[in-house]
């Protein structure tokens, strides 16, 4: 990591503008792999494996959501899953037909009820109320100091879960919320995730992004150097949770039915492993994560409904993904604490190739 | 007045229950800086092995009781030695991302090699009762919580301070480089501190299985949730804090559940950890949180 600081640091101060290009740049690189999966799955995958790309484009852009907090402040963030509920759930009250709301919410208050927007402006709006959300539990995240700001990430995933399960009149509680307008397929996801994705190695590579990674290696350093670490942290924070709103309004746009349960500990569990078996210091990493854990998650949840192996029906293994997951965690936490990708983006490797190939 | 008393009353024994888990995430972070996220699973390792052991044919109250606490203590040695050894020296976030992925694991290994189900166990429903004191009846197990946490924390509080391994983890919690250049062992100490922090996972297991007289594999993760947030706003490494954020939390609770009217019951979780949070905003290092009490751990 501090290698990689050094890397960057002096063209930063030389040629501004050309840094902005390079992180431009390495970002679009940094996506190529997710577009040609993408392409990939448009083009040739039969209906159901669509239907899979669907959800991992919406992890894909979680974890690149988490990355930006986590990845830059280096503060262990349990309750990203919030905004992504706040997100989808603030599309599906916002766009919903007033056919479907009858059935669903007919006693919404503040007149939701009769209120049906097109998806656009219910996505802006969504994104405006976690963007508001985000800010009031960011004033109060960036204040702590790493291991409470991580309590009080939980705090507020319990805070906001339970307001979905318990205020009926609006969020339904406990049941699916359907009839959501179904607008975005992989197309739109596909553009989506490379806008996130570039949008992170911006950041990353910002002078905001440059100063936050430095404070979280050496707050005492960083606060000598006149580096204000709490408002970077309050930056980042905010702009991971939009990341992560929007990741939940494009999965309301497709699935038409969310619940609040896809919103809770399942989904920190899969993106958490997701991003630290990748490596969360980089935007690469994050997507490395989401490519092979979604791929793995998937081949494990076909064992686990119960396979039958040269004609013996195992029985259903309920469970077994949750173990591996945790398995891939602690192990990684063990022995490569960077994950997969380590400290360098897809580009940096790329050229570091090519250098020494010459 | 009654009414009231029987609320002072519950406050109390869920204050108890939560300085009792609590403590024992104190203990474990004030020495080596883990925030033990898999502790829940500590306090389930010990429920089911109540339940396997009564499955088995145990019937005695006080065995099971011994049981559970011995198999808490031990699954604490054992999470250390296998997992959290190797991210000792690792920053604070590998850790506690470590201990996270530990409770998966094991919340998972319930569901998958018992059942995902909650599986009844009716050993310890004797604790349970109701007693009566002339017009008062008051439930037992809270007593029972209220006296025996007690107890325990009194028996802590003499052990850290009177014996020598106590002061050696007292020593740990401020500088644990200088502490072991005393010729102190560093796997005793932490595997003391990780047997003390089962006992108390394992006494409150014993709490909640006769109240609940079931065994779940989420058994502990929300208790422990709750007794995290103790610990913040005790101040997190401190053990006087751990304890009084725990009691604060139980009169917290309690008062919104006498305060909120029926229909908004299921907001008491929400509103809990809402005041909790409002309360970090003016005192972020917690109550009784002082930087002398981190030592050597920077977070």
């Amino acid at each position: 990591m501090s290698q990689a600081i050094e890397d960057t640091a002096p063209a930063a101060v030389a040629r501004p503008g050309g840094a902005l290009a390079r992180s431009l740049i390495g970002g679009l690189v940094t996506s190529l792999p997710v577009l040609v999966v993408g392409l990939l799955i448009l083009n040739f995958a039969p209906t159901y494996y669509t239907f899979l790309a669907l959800g991992a484009f919406v992890n894909l852009i979680v974890v690149v959501g988490l990355q930006v907090f986590m990845g830059n402040s280096n503060i262990a963030n349990l309750g990203h899953s919030a905004f992504v509920g706040l997100g989808a759930y603030g599309v599906a009250i916002l766009s919903t037909p007033l056919a479907m709301k009858k059935l669903s919410i007919p006693n919404a208050p503040f007149g939701f009820a009769t209120l049906e927007l097109d998806p656009v402006s219910s996505a802006l709006l969504a994104l405006l109320a976690v963007g508001i959300l985000a800010l009031v539990s960011g004033k109060v995240i960036s204040r702590l100091s790493g291991v409470a700001a991580t309590i009080v990430s939980l705090a507020l995933l319990i805070i906001v879960h339970s307001v979905f399960l318990n205020w009926t009149g609006l969020f339904k509680g406990n049941q699916a919320f359907f009839g959501i307008p179904k607008v975005v397929g992989l197309p739109w996801m596909m553009v989506m995730s490379v806008v996130v994705i570039v949008l992170a190695r911006l950041f990353k590579d910002s002078r905001w992004g440059l100063q936050l990674r430095a404070s979280a290696q050496s707050p005492q350093a960083a606060a000598a150097l006149g580096i204000d670490a709490r408002r970077l942290r309050l930056v980042s924070w905010v702009l991971s949770a939009l990341i992560c709103g929007l990741a939940g309004i494009l999965y309301a746009y497709f699935a038409g039915t969310i619940s609040p349960k896809l919103f809770y500990f399942q989904m920190i569990f899969n993106t958490l492993a997701m991003l630290i078996l990748g490596g969360m210091a980089t935007v690469t990493g994050a997507m490395t994560g989401v490519i092979v854990l979604s791929v793995g998650l998937e081949f494990i949840r076909s064992i686990e409904s119960g396979v039958t192996i040269a004609g013996i029906q195992l029985p259903q293994l309920l469970g077994l993904s949750g173990v591996a997951l945790g398995v891939v965690i602690v192990l990684c936490m063990a022995f490569r604490p960077s994950g997969i990708s380590g400290r360098y983006e897809l580009d940096e490797l790329l050229s570091r190739f090519f250098r020494h190939a010459k | 007045m009654d009414y009231a008393l029987q609320q002072v009353l519950n406050a109390l024994a869920f204050g108890a229950e939560y300085s009792l888990v609590a403590l024992g995430l104190a203990v474990v972070f004030s020495i080596m800086g883990l925030v033990n996220f898999a502790h829940g699973e500590i306090i389930g390792v010990s429920a089911y092995s109540v339940f396997l052991a009564a499955a088995l044919g145990l019937t005695s109250p006080i065995v099971a009781v011994l049981l559970a606490i011995a198999a808490a203590a031990l699954a604490a040695i054992a999470f250390e030695r296998v997992a959290f050894r190797p991210v000792r020296y690792a920053p604070t976030t590998t850790g506690l991302l470590t201990a996270f992925g530990v409770s998966i694991v094991v919340q998972n290994l319930f569901m998958l090699l018992i059942s995902p189900k909650p599986q009844s166990v009716s050993i310890l429903n004797g604790l349970n009762q109701m007693w009566f004191f002339g017009p008062f009846a008051v439930s037992s197990l809270q007593v029972m919580e209220l006296i025996v946490s007690g107890l325990t924390i009194l028996a802590l509080v003499l052990f850290l301070n009177r014996s020598t391994l106590g002061l050696a983890i007292r020593a740990a919690s401020r500088d644990f480089a200088t502490v072991r250049l005393m010729g102190i062992r560093a796997n005793r100490v932490i595997a003391t501190a990780f047997a003390i922090s089962g006992a108390l996972a394992g006494i409150a297991a014993v709490f909640i299985m006769a109240r609940r007289g079931s065994v779940s594999p989420d058994l502990g993760f929300s208790l422990v949730l709750k007794a995290f947030v103790a610990c913040v706003i005790g101040g997190f490494g401190s053990l006087p804090g751990a304890a009084v954020g725990g009691m604060l939390l139980g009169f917290i609770e309690v008062g919104l559940l006498v305060a909120l009217p029926q229909e908004y019951g299921g907001f008491k979780d929400a509103l809990t950890y809402a005041i909790i949070v409002a309360l970090l905003v003016y005192r972020p290092e917690g109550l009784l949180g002082q930087r002398v009490e981190l030592g050597d751990k920077e977070i």
